[in-house]
C-alpha cells in the first residue's frame, strides 16, 4: 500500500477525532497511519453536552473541535509514535491560520502529511459556511501549498464535493478526503427540544459516502482517501472499488474492534483471488 | 472498541431494575463501567451504540450490572442470553482503608456502584452508610438489595419524603461522601457535602467509552474532561457545577 508515495503497511486510517491515545493500545497493528483529532492554532473547549445522539445505524456528534491548540498537540505528539506513519488534521477559521498551522506541523519531522479539514459541521466559523466552495476551498489549499512541501490531503464535505475536489486538486492538494460527517439534527420529543445538531456518521452515510467518492475520483487525478461508514471488510472492498486508495474507519471503531475489519478485508481478497493493489483507486471505472 | 462476547449467567430484578450477571474473572475497580449490548453485531445497527454501565456488583469472579429498561438498547439487553461487554473502563471511586465512617449517596439507577463499593469499603473494613433516593415506592423496592440502606422518595411514598440528602440526619457527621445518581442530585451533594471528602460518579451519555469521541464531556474549570476517561468518578471540587 502506499498513498501519495508514503508507505503504508496497512489501507486503514483511523478518521480524524475517532481515536484517542488512550485506546491506541487496542489497535496495534489495525492501521496504517495515525490520524488524531484536529488541531487548531487556540485550545478550543469543544461544545456544551449534550454533544452525542444514537441514530439508527449511526450517531449525531457535535463536539466542537475541542483541542488543546496545536503547541501542546505537538508537545504531545510522541503519544501517536508508535513507530507508526503519522498523518495529522488541522483547521484554522481563516486562510492566514490554515497556512500557519500548516507551516508549523510541515516543519515537524515526526509528521508525514496534513489533512485540512475544510469541513467540520460543528464550528460556525470555520465549516461549511468557510470551506463549502470551490473559491474557498482553492484559497486556503493554494496558501497551504505554499508552507510545505509534505503531502496535504483536504478533507471535504458532501456539499458540492465534485466542484470542491476539483478546486483542491487545482490548487495542489495531493489527496483528497472524502468525506466529513453529514449535517443532521435529532430532537427529543419527550424534552420537545433539539438534542445534537452535528454531523451523522456510522453505516447509515455509507452509501452517500460511496457516491461520493466515485464521483470524485473520476473527477481528478489525485488519491482518494475514503471515509463514512466503512463498518466490515466489504466496506473498505466497496470503497476502493469505487475509487479509494486507502480508507478511514472511524464510528464503527466505537463498535466494534477495527481489527476485525482488517482481517474481513484481507479474507475478502483471498476469496476473491485480488490483491488490494487491483482494487484500489477504483476498479469500477476501469 | 475491543467487545468480549459473554453468557448472561442470570437475569435477575431488583425493583423496577433488571441486573444481570456474567462471569468476568478480571479486576474490576467501583465506580468502573462497561460498554454493554444484546450480543448480535452486525446485525443491531438499531440501536448502533453500546451503552455504558457502572458495575453494579463484582465478586472476583463474576459481574452484574443493574439497569432499568428505558429504550430500545435496555429492552433487547433486557432479553438477552449473551451480552457483548467491554472490559472495566474508567476510573472508578478512590478508597483507602479509614476508620472514619463513610457515606454512599445513590439516586435511582445510580444506586448502581454503591453495591460494589459498599463491598469494597467492607472489605478494607470502613464503617458506612447507605441512603437511597427514588422517585416512588415501586422503584424504591430496590433498596431491599442494601442491608439497612435508608431510603426517601420524592412522593413520599416510603421513606422520607425527599431527596436522598433529606434521608441523612447529619451530613457533616461522615469523613468522605460517595454518590451516584443524576447530575442535579449530584450537584447538591457536591454543595452540602461542602469541604467533606466528595467523590460523585456522572452520568453522561457516550458514544465509544474509551476516550475517542470527545462525546462525554463533563464541565470542570476552563472547559471539559471527558467522563469516559477521566471519570466517570470525579472529586467534587474539579466539577464546574
Amino acid at each position: 500500500m502506499e498513498l501519495c508515495g508514503i508507505p503504508l503497511q496497512t489501507p486503514l486510517i483511523p478518521a480524524s477525532g475517532t481515536l484517542a491515545k488512550e485506546a491506541l493500545g487496542e489497535v496495534e497493528g489495525v492501521y496504517g497511519a495515525m490520524l488524531p483529532k484536529t488541531t487548531t492554532p487556540a485550545p478550543r473547549v469543544g461544545n456544551p453536552p449534550p454533544r452525542v445522539a444514537e441514530t439508527p445505524a449511526g450517531m449525531v456528534n457535535s463536539i466542537g473541535l475541542q483541542n488543546p491548540g496545536v503547541e501542546r498537540f505537538i508537545e504531545d505528539l510522541d503519544a501517536f509514535g508508535l513507530g507508526i506513519t503519522l498523518f495529522v488534521s488541522a483547521a484554522g477559521d481563516t486562510v492566514e491560520e490554515f497556512g500557519a498551522l500548516c507551516e508549523l506541523l510541515g516543519a515537524d519531522e515526526r509528521i508525514s502529511a496534513i489533512e485540512l479539514n475544510l469541513s467540520c459541521p460543528n464550528v460556525e466559523l470555520g465549516g461549511l459556511t468557510f470551506c463549502a466552495r470551490p473559491a474557498s476551498v482553492e484559497e486556503v489549499v493554494a496558501n497551504c501549498r505554499r508552507t510545505t512541501s509534505k503531502p496535504i490531503f483536504a478533507k471535504l464535505t458532501f456539499e458540492g464535493v465534485v466542484e470542491n475536489a476539483r478546486a483542491a486538486e487545482a490548487a495542489g492538494a495531493d489527496a483528497l478526503t472524502v468525506m466529513n460527517t453529514i449535517p443532521a439534527l435529532t430532537v427529543d420529543a419527550h424534552s420537545r427540544s433539539v438534542l445534537v445538531r452535528g454531523g451523522l456518521s456510522g453505516p447509515a452515510i455509507k452509501p452517500v459516502a460511496l457516491r461520493a467518492v466515485y464521483e470524485v475520483s473520476r473527477a481528478v487525478g489525485v488519491p482518494v482517501i475514503g471515509s463514512g461508514g466503512v463498518t466490515c471488510g466489504l466496506d473498505v472492498a466497496e470503497f476502493m472499488l469505487a475509487g479509494s486508495t486507502v480508507v478511514q474507519v472511524g464510528t464503527a471503531s466505537f463498535v466494534r474492534d477495527p481489527k476485525q475489519i482488517l482481517e474481513e478485508f484481507a479474507a475478502y481478497l483471498k476469496r476473491e483471488g485480488l490483491a488490494a493493489a487491483e482494487l484500489t483507486g477504483g476498479l469500477l471505472h476501469k | 472498541m475491543r467487545f468480549h462476547s459473554v453468557a448472561v449467567e442470570e437475569r435477575g430484578e431488583v425493583g423496577r431494575y433488571t441486573v444481570l450477571r456474567y462471569r468476568w474473572p478480571g479486576p474490576v475497580e467501583p465506580g468502573q463501567f462497561v460498554m454493554a449490548r444484546a450480543a448480535g453485531y452486525p446485525v443491531t445497527l438499531d440501536p448502533f451504540l453500546a451503552r455504558p454501565f457502572s458495575f453494579y456488583d463484582h465478586d472476583g469472579e463474576v459481574a452484574s450490572l443493574l439497569f432499568v429498561v428505558r429504550g430500545r438498547g435496555t429492552a433487547l439487553l433486557d432479553r438477552a442470553d449473551r451480552i457483548d461487554v467491554s472490559a472495566p473502563l474508567g476510573r472508578g471511586f478512590r478508597v483507602e482503608p479509614s476508620r472514619e465512617r463513610a457515606v454512599l449517596l445513590g439516586g435511582g439507577v445510580g444506586i448502581a456502584p454503591l453495591k460494589i463499593l459498599g463491598r469494597r469499603l467492607g472489605e478494607l473494613g470502613v464503617p458506612h452508610d447507605v441512603f437511597l433516593g427514588f422517585a416512588d415506592a415501586p422503584i424504591a423496592a430496590a433498596a431491599s438489595d442494601f442491608l439497612g440502606a435508608g431510603v426517601a422518595t420524592i412522593d413520599g411514598s416510603v421513606g422520607t419524603h425527599g431527596t436522598v440528602l433529606d434521608a441523612v440526619p447529619d451530613l457533616d457527621s461522615y469523613g468522605a461522601v460517595y454518590a451516584c445518581g443524576p447530575n442535579p442530585m449530584l450537584a447538591a451533594v457536591k454543595h452540602a457535602a461542602g469541604g467533606l471528602l466528595c467523590q460523585l460518579s456522572v452520568e453522561e451519555r457516550m458514544g465509544c467509552g474509551n476516550g475517542s469521541c470527545n462525546g462525554c464531556a463533563v464541565p470542570v474549570r476552563g472547559g471539559y474532561v471527558r467522563s469516559c476517561v477521566e471519570g466517570p468518578v470525579f472529586p467534587a471540587e474539579a466539577l464546574a457545577w
